[in-house]
């Protein structure tokens, strides 16, 4: 009983804590900030946070909803430092044709990209 | 067991009540964002790792405030192409080269004041402490807020319902070996920019209250 009453108060908490976010949130994140955290924590877990990444993405699209911001750039470095030059490009791509705002800063990342050979692509 | 159900439903439903704004927000409201670059914050805490497990809690709730918000991995990468690794490095450019080399409306900078765990023989006391401050394209400060939390177990009793649910979940991620300090940062983003007079106002995706 005492663990339960535990476990109860924990989840409890979390909606405390995070049920503003949950109630009104513009978008479904797919514990992307999470991931990155992974990332640079423990960096052996890239690659699956990656794929992790992907797939909450491709989930989005398929279920017609907004991608959230940065998003699908960040996707992209993924991929470009996986060495994934083409992987990159498309997610740069969406961010632009997603977000009006990041225009400039993915303009400069395809550029660069596309004047690259794809062997020097990764960072 | 069915008070403290209560309790949460009371809390979802009167957690989110709009704060009282008493900031000037007249320069803000002038630059009228749409767009925020967060860079690296600058570290005077002596754990090497907290500038980059700062930067993955920041995106969220700007963004959730209606803003677009640069990919932080993304902008980071390029700010390292540039010569840019540290964040004291970063926050020595003149804001407006920032801006204009990511196409940003406003520039966050954070300093980690703090981060830190003191332990006793049986207590943890882990510790939080920025300083925020945003800045616009032109270079004009737009808002600045300082917030500090501090966990300790000797604390869970807050007298006040959601101060303590709020510590217990502080508390179940806060291990001796190894604390993490992300609930306590998102914690102290959350309030700095949705709580109290510091609450930043709406961006253009954001509910318009």
């Amino acid at each position: 009983m005492k663990s339960m009453f535990k476990t109860v108060m924990a989840a409890a908490a979390l909606l405390a804590v995070t049920g503003c976010a949950t109630q009104k949130g513009l978008y479904d994140w797919g514990g992307y900030s999470g991931l990155l955290y992974q990332n640079y924590k423990k960096p052996e877990t890239v690659a699956a946070n990656l794929v992790k990444l992907q797939t909450h993405v491709s989930a989005m699209e398929q279920g017609k909803a907004k991608v959230a911001p940065g998003l699908y750039a960040d996707l992209g470095t993924l991929y470009l430092q996986a060495g994934e030059r083409d992987r990159a490009l498309e997610n740069y791509r969406k961010e632009r044709a997603a977000w009006p705002e990041s225009a400039g800063l993915m303009d400069s990342m395809i550029k660069n990209l596309d004047n690259k050979p794809a062997a020097e692509a990764k960072s | 067991m069915k008070a403290i159900f209560a309790l949460c439903i009371a809390l979802l439903v009167t957690g989110c009540a709009s704060p009282v704004s008493k900031t000037d927000f007249s320069a803000f409201q002038a630059a009228k964002p749409r767009s925020i670059l967060v860079v690296p914050a600058v570290n005077k805490s002596l754990d090497v790792d907290a500038p980059n497990y700062l930067l993955t809690t920041l995106t969220e709730p700007l963004a959730e405030k209606g803003f677009y918000v640069f990919p932080v991995h993304t902008a980071r990468t390029v700010l390292e192409q540039e010569g840019y690794y540290e964040g004291d490095a970063i926050h020595g450019q003149p804001p407006q080269v920032l801006a204009n080399l990511f196409g940003a409306d406003a520039v966050l900078y954070v300093t980690i004041n703090r981060w830190d765990a003191k332990y006793v023989v049986l207590s943890t006391t882990v510790t939080v402490d920025f300083d925020y401050r945003m800045v616009a394209k032109d270079g004009t400060e737009i808002w600045k807020a300082n917030k500090q939390l501090q966990y300790s177990p000797q604390n869970q009793n807050t007298g006040h319902p959601l101060g303590n649910l709020i510590a217990a979940a502080v508390s179940a991620a806060m291990t001796r070996a190894d604390p993490n300090y992300l609930p306590l940062a998102i914690m102290a983003n959350q309030q700095v920019f949705n709580m109290g007079p510091t609450a930043i106002p709406a961006g253009p995706y954001g509910v318009v209250n």
